[in-house]
């Protein structure tokens, strides 16, 4: 009888957070480093923007993660397609100090970054492309 | 880095959900055999290889033919390190419930149906994310 009561027990939990880990997934948050100079930035990513794109997009990823090849797919799409769009994949498998660095815990995590290197947004797990694109339309052009 | 075979990503997700099942079986009844049999199949998957795990094969047999190809792939460490995670959790368990233990047996159990669970509904793989954190706290020979 304590067996079922558990099983319930686990299950519900399972169902919670797997829902908040759902509702995490793909949110666009602000940036709450607003003001960042990229000279804090760390140096691969300084590397990676694109002084010729309005936005690159810079998306950390991690050898081992199936949802990073996901946000690949979403967000070269979304740049091929975008004018002045950028993006760029890092891999932080072996350098997990770079996440440190920008705040990072889960990848894939993409970071939106303007001209200078400020932050503009960043997104967590795979992003909605439309959804993204809404958000980033005032800083490009 | 991608020294072990990829993977169909459906295949894991289904060996989750039988899993689930499984586990959920072994908690209800008590019944340590199966939870016996249960650590042997992951161990197989953690230190044989995802390709003979029994459930992989049964994917293979039974689901894979009816379903189209993708060409989705998946790295195979971070799954097999999932199943050396549940083999762990799965040995606790049986060593439990076949020595008196109970509660032993009920939370390891619970703790590897959580994981499990969350595999097979939400395709959220916890074992890998763990596996994630642990190269991050593993500082790396040759490494500036």
């Amino acid at each position: 009888m304590t067996g079922l009561w558990v099983l319930v027990a686990t299950l519900v939990a399972g169902l919670v957070a797997g829902g908040v880990l759902a509702a995490r997934n793909g949110r666009i948050r602000g940036s709450g480093r607003a003001g960042q100079t990229p000279r804090t930035l760390p140096g691969p990513v300084v590397e990676a923007l694109d002084p010729a794109a309005s936005v690159t997009l810079v998306q950390l990823s991690t050898t081992f993660c199936a949802p990073c090849r996901q946000a690949r797919t979403v967000l070269a799409g979304l740049a091929e397609r975008t004018e002045g769009l950028h993006h760029v994949e890092l891999d932080v498998t072996n350098r997990p100090q770079v996440a440190q660095e920008l705040g990072v815990l889960r990848t894939p995590t993409t970071l939106a970054l303007g001209r200078a290197g400020e932050e503009l947004l960043r997104v967590s797990g795979v992003p909605r492309s439309g959804e993204l694109l809404a958000a980033l339309e005032p800083h490009l052009g | 880095m991608s020294a072990s075979p990829a993977v169909d990503p459906r295949g894991p997700r289904f060996a989750a959900a039988v899993t689930t099942v499984v586990l959920a079986v072994v908690l209800v009844t008590g019944w340590w055999p199966l939870l016996a049999a249960q650590t042997v199949v992951f161990a197989i998957g953690a230190f044989v290889g995802l390709r003979p795990a029994p459930y992989s094969v049964l994917y293979r047999l039974l689901v894979a033919p009816r379903l189209r190809p993708t060409t989705e792939r998946e790295d195979a460490a971070p799954l097999r390190f999932a199943q050396a995670v549940g083999f762990v959790f799965a040995l606790v368990g049986t060593v439990g419930y076949a020595s008196g233990l109970t509660t032993v047996g009920i939370v390891a159990t619970a703790f590897a149906l959580f994981a499990a669970f969350l595999n097979a509904a939400f395709n959220f793989c916890l074992g890998c994310e763990a596996y994630l954190l642990l190269r991050r706290f593993t500082p790396r020979a040759g490494q500036a």
